[in-house]
């Protein structure tokens, strides 16, 4: 469903990302993994709109939408979380969920035309539900944003993107920086997400959390990718995890 | 009546009216980052068109209906046409370009309706007064509190309780992220800049009739409302509101017991705030939201032997030029040279350090006013009198920079202006010594080596010197460590400040150079004009210095000289055979904002040096704002972050 082809993005004049191609099925949890300053960061930045890449396409369910403004993007059914969470810190916790949530279907309705093979009918997100699956959400619902704890702030930011009923969850690095206990609330929550048949595209800089999750991945280095293969592959090759990956 | 009572009424009333325009500069400001300085021209255009549809219909009413709804579109178009177009390059360029626009809308308003001051009598059904609680008010002041109290409640009802309120706040938090969720920005710009638009045009309507109409009233509200929105915190309502009452009340209060200082009680206030609170009663923004200056780094540009010929040969013709032409055009080559040292004293703040002053003819017309008041009362040479000024603007620079640059970007430049506008008022007020409105003058000039200043062209030569020592000066102090430390300052303070420098310090001694230079040009331009009154203090002279600067070329030495010549030869032109050179010089510097951000300078440098002019950024290639900015910024600093990025790109 999202498909990025021999993609060139820059800074300015740094040429950032040097032809980065991958795609994210439906249903799927890709992975891309590197260390600091690979270009994870900015090839996100480049599909949620952000950023125009100078050449190559990047197609969301069948259409190109390099070029398209981020809540263009946004309205097609992608969920956005940032490595930052960016969470409106004026707003309370129950706003920040409800301000720019959507039905689920409407991401079609946005894109224009019904997208065949689209979306099998998942579980529409509600507030209940989001409040369920993080309770802590639900016990803070009055606070507001700046309160919160780092790894409320997290869940909250994931939250955040599920109401947005997405399609495609994109997420940069959710566990940068949480205590382990967190981060493990927060690996099962995606692997519910997954189960479910979200598909996810994933930053990760932590090998163990990517291969709890992900299907496929993707490592990175000064803008390229140098590995693609499955979990298996990634386990077996100590080459890359010894060279890209900080093992 | 009681005295207090009537007191509170009066600081009540004015209040409201303020908050009508801060309430939306304040959430302009805070969701686009942008001060928008045409925010009183709506006002003013408010007032106007109601008059104008209570002179055709009579009914004031409709005029309360129609006349916000004419200023909106107007707010739509100066938003969705120009201001849109600038989104990407900075928020500076967007503050100057509604600034363009206060010359539009005045010229405008002065041609159709006239500069006498007009009134608009309130409703029929409001006339008379009411005796409540001790006293008798006006009917009219009473209908405008409850009518004040209740647009602000309903406002606080959208931003608080309503979902399209929270999608406000969000995008004043972090418009980034409100993107990356679906939030179309460019819609929810147009939208708050239109609401705010229209708030300012409704306090324009209901403020005529207690205020009255003249060319003017923009700046009159403008001011107080930025003060309120520094006391109150950027991008709040609740502080907006808070703010204005307190400037209100003080400012009646200050009105009634101490005439003398009223003035002063607000920008006291206001002082206070920004040293306890920088933020603002309510701001969650730092005040220190970094706007930076898109001045474009142009390198000196390299002393090649074709550039060497042209420059004798400039000075050459400049020498000879008196020698060839009357009186009139020696007298306004040297009104060009003054202005020149002006305009390059501003340019070692704007353009080279990044500290972007809209009070800059404060010190001007300190320079100026300390010759006169010296010359005119104690008899003093005015040489002495150059003497003096230059030190006291440069100890006034200091004292007043001492509370600008601990702020930057938005903040500073409003800083900057409210303080002008104190020296303003000083002037305006303190008529024993400065003649008040009417000004003041000294019946003759000093001589120089036996040759008399009264003398065109010794005036000529004068200035001329002057302008080349200062040119010279200013060029080897950018060339200096300290010229690189300032350079520095404006391309990245952050990192300037991570390598040790005290960076303060830096911009502190910046604007007091800049000062004292600026009160040199006032000095001599004191010689040249033998009198002096408010208007050189005034903000809009802050603002022609500006224009001067950014046309010709901030961020460059000779641009600025070449836009004061360009400035001040228009003006005489076209105001030789055309009253509305206000308007042509707005237009032209829309125009030049828009297109030709390097200025008049940067086009010509780069043909002098065989460079193709730099041309704006592309878009797509200019890096995304905000979230992609490669610090980890804290959530909600995120829009200040933009422009780290363009730094960190350039
Ligand atoms: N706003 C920016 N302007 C210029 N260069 C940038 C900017 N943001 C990032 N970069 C550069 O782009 C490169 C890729 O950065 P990116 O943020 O994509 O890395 P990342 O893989 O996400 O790293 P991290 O794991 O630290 O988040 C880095 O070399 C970085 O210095
Ligand atoms: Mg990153």
């Amino acid at each position: 469903m999202l498909e990025l082809d021999a993609v060139h993005s820059y800074y300015g004049d740094s040429h950032i990302l040097q032809g980065v191609s991958f795609t994210v099925q439906e249903g799927e949890v890709v992975c891309l993994l590197g260390r600091n300053g690979a270009g994870k960061t900015t090839t996100i930045l480049t599909v949620m709109g952000y950023i125009t890449p100078r050449s190559g396409t990047v197609r969301y369910q069948g259409q190109a939408i390099a070029g398209l403004a981020p809540y263009q993007v946004a309205r097609r059914g992608v969920g956005f979380v940032p490595q930052e969470r960016g969470i409106f810190p004026s707003l309370t916790v129950r706003e920040n969920l409800t301000v720019f949530s959507r039905q689920p279907g409407s991401a079609l309705q946005a894109a224009g035309q019904a997208v065949k093979g689209a979306s099998a009918p998942r579980a529409p997100w509600t507030l209940e539900r989001v409040y369920k699956v993080f309770p802590r959400l639900h016990e803070r619902e009055r606070n507001l944003g700046f309160q919160l704890s780092g790894g409320e702030q997290q869940m909250l930011s994931i939250a955040r993107a599920l109401m947005l009923n997405p399609d495609l969850l994109v997420l940069d690095e959710p566990s940068e920086g949480l205590a382990p206990m967190i981060v493990n609330e927060i690996v099962t929550v995606l692997r519910g997400l997954k189960n479910e048949g979200l598909a996810i595209l994933l930053v990760e800089q932590n090998l163990h959390t990517a291969l709890a999750l992900a299907d496929r991945h993707h490592v990175m280095n000064k803008g390229e990718i140098l590995f693609s293969g499955t979990s298996q592959d990634l386990e077996r090759n100590e080459d890359v995890k010894r060279r890209y990956l900080a093992v | 009546m009681d005295i207090y009572l009537a007191q509170l009424m009066n600081g009540l009333v004015y209040g409201m009216l303020l908050f009508l325009t801060a309430a939306g500069l304040s959430l302009i400001f805070g969701l686009m980052n942008v001060v928008s300085l045409a925010h009183g021209s709506f006002f003013m255009l408010g007032a106007y068109l109601a008059f104008a549809v209570v002179r055709e219909t009579g009914n004031y009413w409709l005029a309360l209906l129609i006349s916000p709804c004419l200023t909106v579109l107007v707010g739509l178009v100066v938003e969705r046409f120009f201001m849109r177009r600038l989104y990407r390059r900075g928020h500076l360029d967007q503050v100057l370009l509604t600034f363009g626009f206060t010359f539009v809308f005045f010229d405008a308003v002065r041609s159709i309706w006239g500069s006498d001051i007009r009134k608009l009598a309130p409703p029929v059904s409001l006339e008379g007064s009411i005796a409540l609680v001790g006293g008798m008010f006006s009917t009219y002041r009473l209908f405008l509190l409850a009518f004040g109290a209740l647009l602000a409640l309903i406002l606080w009802a959208v931003m608080e309780k309503s979902r399209l309120g929270a999608m406000v706040r969000a995008g004043v938090d972090d418009s980034q992220m409100a993107a990356g969720l679906g939030a179309n920005i460019p819609a929810l710009f147009s939208g708050v800049f239109g609401a705010g638009v229209a708030l300012a045009a409704i306090g324009g309507v209901v403020a005529a009739p207690v205020l009255g109409l003249y060319p003017g009233m923009d700046g009159d509200i403008l001011i107080p409302s930025f003060i309120v929105i520094v006391i109150g915190g950027m991008g709040s309502l609740r502080g907006a509101f808070v703010g204005t009452l307190l400037v209100g009340i003080a400012d009646a209060f200050g009105k009634a017991y101490v005439p003398a200082l009223s003035l002063f009680l607000i920008y006291l206030l206001m002082a206070v705030f920004l040293l306890v609170r920088p933020q603002g009663l309510f701001g969650i923004k730092g005040g220190v939201a970094p706007a930076g200056m898109v001045v474009a780094a142009r390198a000196a540009l390299s002393a090649t032997l074709r550039v060497k010929v042209i420059a004798a040969l400039v000075l050459l013709a400049l020498a000879c030029y008196p020698l060839l032409v009357p009186d009139y055009q020696r007298t306004l080559v040297s009104e060009i040279f003054v202005f020149a040292i002006f305009a390059m004293s501003l340019d070692l703040l704007l353009g080279y350090t990044g500290l972007p002053s809209f009070g800059h003819a404060g010190f001007f017309g300190l320079g100026a006013y300390t010759v006169i008041v010296l010359g005119a009362l104690f008899g003093l040479n005015g040489w002495t009198g150059v003497l003096i000024a230059v030190p006291l603007t440069a100890l006034a620079a200091a004292l007043i920079g001492f509370f600008c640059v601990r702020t930057s970007g938005i903040t500073f430049l409003m800083l900057t202006l409210a303080f002008s506008q104190l020296l303003y008022s000083i002037a305006f007020k303190w008529r024993d010594v400065t003649g008040g409105s009417d000004g003041i003058g000294i019946p003759d000039r000093p001589n120089i080596f036996g040759w008399s200043l009264s003398e065109p062209i010794v005036m000529y030569y004068v200035t001329f010197g002057f302008c080349l020592l200062c040119y010279v000066g200013l060029r080897r102090l950018i060339a200096s460590p300290l010229g690189h430390a300032f350079i520095g300052i404006r391309e990245n303070e952050s990192r300037m400040r991570a390598i040790g420098y005290s960076t303060g310090l830096y911009k502190l001694l910046s604007f007091t150079i800049g000062g004292a230079l600026a009160g040199l040009a006032g000095g001599l331009y004191a010689l040249f004009n033998g009198f002096v009154s408010p208007e050189v203090l005034h903000w809009s002279a802050s603002g022609d210095i500006l224009i001067m600067v950014m046309l010709g070329g901030a961020g460059t030495l000779l641009g600025p000289v070449l836009g004061s010549a360009i400035f001040l030869l228009m003006k005489n032109l076209v105001s030789s055979y055309n009253d509305h050179w206000m308007m042509i010089i707005g237009i032209i510097f829309i125009a030049c904002v828009m297109f030709f951000p390097g200025g008049v300078w940067g086009i010509l440098s780069s043909r002098i040096a065989g460079r193709k002019p730099d041309s704006p950024p592309r878009p797509g290639t200019t890096p995304a704002e905000g979230i992609a900015s490669g610090d980890k910024a804290p959530t909600g600093a995120a829009p200040g972050a933009s422009m780290t990025v363009d730094g960190a790109a350039r």
